[in-house]
């Protein structure tokens, strides 16, 4: 009868233990998934607030960022700064209007290249594209 | 305040990296068109001190010339120059990048002689007042 009574006391202290460990091990966990719902709350919290701490971009700032955005032709520049005299010199004399007084369809398309020719006359890239233009609507040879 | 700082350094750095992009492309295209024979002359851009007189809204404090020497091994004459000038500022792509980019003068020179030619950027753009916009 007294062995019985010492299995049974330590049984219950066993059962004792096991609970205290449960317990210790759902503390822990507990605090884990904590810590964890504070991180999510933080990054939440920190993708809200980085949309209104933005500033608003000013109108200087959106005539700064559409200029940056646009692609410049430097291979353009440089061959027009050594090309484009000799073709505009070709170009404004054969695509002249006085060179068509009796037709006058030629003649008005003359007028209009003639214009966007002057307009043109340091890009030799549209320079060359009016010159095709010429040809195929003017019958010039070049 | 700590934000506006911030944005206004990292757009500095930004810059800085723009106009140095900007020089090198140039610079680029230059030297290939050089060697394929399309351009007889070898351009070179470069960052000048600049006018002070040709400030304009965007212009930076310090070098805000923008230079292009021309290296040709003669004096370039006063329409040769000017005729590269001009093809630079009908470039209303490029002088808006220049504008924006803080340059405000533009100088073209040969590599002989002791004249050259130089614009102000802000006549090619027209610029709208930008400093009403902070008060909004």
């Amino acid at each position: 009868m007294i062995i019985m009574n010492d299995t049974l006391i330590q049984d219950s202290l066993k059962v004792a233990n096991n609970v205290l460990e449960q317990h210790s091990e759902f503390d822990k966990s507990f605090n884990l998934w904590m810590w964890i719902a504070i991180l999510e709350l933080g990054i939440i919290a920190f993708l809200l607030l980085k949309g209104r701490i933005r500033p608003k971009e000013t109108a200087k700032q959106k005539f700064k960022n559409d200029s940056l955005k646009q692609t410049i032709d430097f291979n353009n520049i440089i061959n027009s700064s050594f090309n484009s005299i000799q073709l505009y010199d070709e170009l404004k004399v054969k695509c002249h209007p006085d060179r068509f007084p009796t037709n006058k369809d030629k003649n008005e398309i003359a007028v209009a290249l003639f214009q966007e020719i002057s307009k043109n006359k340091t890009n030799i890239k549209r320079l060359l594209e009016l010159k095709e233009e010429a040809k195929q609507k003017l019958n010039i040879n070049f | 305040m700590f934000s506006n700082s911030w944005n206004t350094i990292l757009e500095w750095f930004r810059d800085r990296s723009e106009r140095s992009k900007l020089v090198r492309s140039f610079n680029e295209s230059a030297r290939v068109s050089f060697v394929a024979g399309i351009a007889p002359t070898l351009l070179k851009a470069s960052i000048s001190k600049g006018e002070r007189s040709y400030r304009h809204q965007f212009s930076n404090w310090l070098n805000t010339g923008f230079r292009i020497q021309a290296f040709t091994g003669r004096v370039l004459s006063k329409d040769e120059l000017i005729h590269i000038g001009k093809v630079i500022l009908n470039d209303s792509v490029l002088v808006r990048r220049l504008v924006v980019l803080g340059f405000d003068t533009i100088e073209i020179h040969g590599d002989a002689g002791a004249y050259g030619c130089r614009w102000q950027l802000k006549d090619y753009i027209p610029l709208p007042n930008f400093n009403n916009d902070n008060n909004e």
